[in-house]
């Protein structure tokens, strides 16, 4: 049985939406194109050609997918090591589809896979925050996933071309964008006194496991137990 | 350098895992029966999953990004905007960047 979408208006996926969660996201987008250029020139110093490149960032889509491919660019491919990593540092992406699941799932299965065919941390981090104050187009999620989607295309193909004349992003704080991004958007839900403990446990796991798991599987880890954590306290 | 076969198989095969991935939560929900408790969990896992990133993030890194988060967190609670409180944290970064290298 589906998760029950919130009672009130339906939920609806429009082009009106895509064009207002795209709107919404544009500034943090923009600070993603450094970052797609970074792997654009990483990924040409690896020696993949430019088309693959290109298409890289065109299907994957996943930053941290693509940086850990490139620590595996070796002769030959060690296709299961590369398809486990993939998995590690995406499976976040499930628990993020999960917790989408009570809007994205009353849609029909065409629509649900086209909205999150552009999941990525930054359009879910705004668009939760949206359908839980009754916004109710999952168009605003597809439409912050493709202006993230753009930029990243964009970013790498500069890299992939002209990586070699851009200067480094940390010198202009440029590397901190999404870190902060996230700080602020779990500062502002702070403000429900449930969210408290949920997120200083999930935070401390993370932060105390990061040497000890591997890449990725920290954050699984501690964004489920911040889960469980919510689930006990309130049902006490 | 992998040929150009075990190349293009390689970024299909990141794709395939990578799209998986996206789909499988919300799917993995159709299966699951909808009761107060799933909803606690899904609205606790949500925010986690955020805190959990930032956690992680400033583990790897040092006290510039941890301060530019932190100043990043005070101005979205005082101005309740997501893009100053953006601005700030990169201003803070670039900052220390410049002053400490």
């Amino acid at each position: 049985m589906d998760t029950q979408p919130p009672p009130g208006r339906p939920i609806i996926l429009t082009f009106a939406g895509v064009l207002r969660g795209g709107r919404r996201l544009l500034p943090v987008a923009t600070f993603v194109l450094p970052f797609g250029t970074a792997f654009g020139v990483a990924a040409a110093e690896k020696g993949m050609e430019v088309a693959q490149i290109l298409a890289m960032s065109a299907v994957v889509f996943s930053g941290a997918a693509q940086f850990a491919t490139l620590d595996f660019w070796t002769t030959p491919l060690a296709f299961g090591s590369l398809a486990l990593v993939a998995l590690a540092v995406n499976a976040r992406h499930i628990i993020l589809g999960a917790a989408l699941s009570p809007w994205v799932n009353a849609l029909p299965p065409p629509k649900r896979v086209m909205a999150l065919t552009m999941l990525s941390d930054a359009n879910f981090a705004d668009s939760h925050v949206a359908f839980k104050s009754g916004e109710r187009d999952v168009g605003y999620l597809l439409g912050g996933g493709l202006v993230m989607w753009v930029n990243w295309n964009v970013g790498t193909a500069i890299g992939a071309f002209a990586g070699s004349l851009i200067g480094d992003p940390a010198a202009f704080g440029l590397d901190v964008v999404m870190v902060c991004f996230f700080g602020a958007i779990v500062a502002a839900q702070l403000k429900r006194r449930t969210a408290i403990l949920p997120v200083a446990v999930a935070f401390a796991i993370s932060f105390g496991t990061v040497d000890h798991l591997p890449t990725g599987w920290n954050v699984i880890l501690a964004a489920l137990a911040g889960g469980l954590v919510s689930v006990v306290r309130r049902a006490r | 350098m992998p040929g150009d076969f075990a190349a293009w198989t390689a970024i299909a095969l990141v794709a395939a895992v990578t799209l998986t991935s996206r789909l499988a939560g919300a799917f993995l929900m159709t299966r699951i029966h909808h009761s107060a408790a799933v909803e606690r969990f899904l609205d606790g896992l949500s925010v986690s999953v955020l805190a959990a990133l930032v956690g992680s993030a400033l583990a790897q890194h040092g006290w510039r990004e941890a301060a530019a988060v932190a100043l990043a967190a005070l101005v979205m609670m005082r101005a309740g905007s997501a893009v100053w409180a953006l601005t700030a944290g990169i201003a803070l970064a670039a900052g220390w960047t410049a002053a400490f290298g």
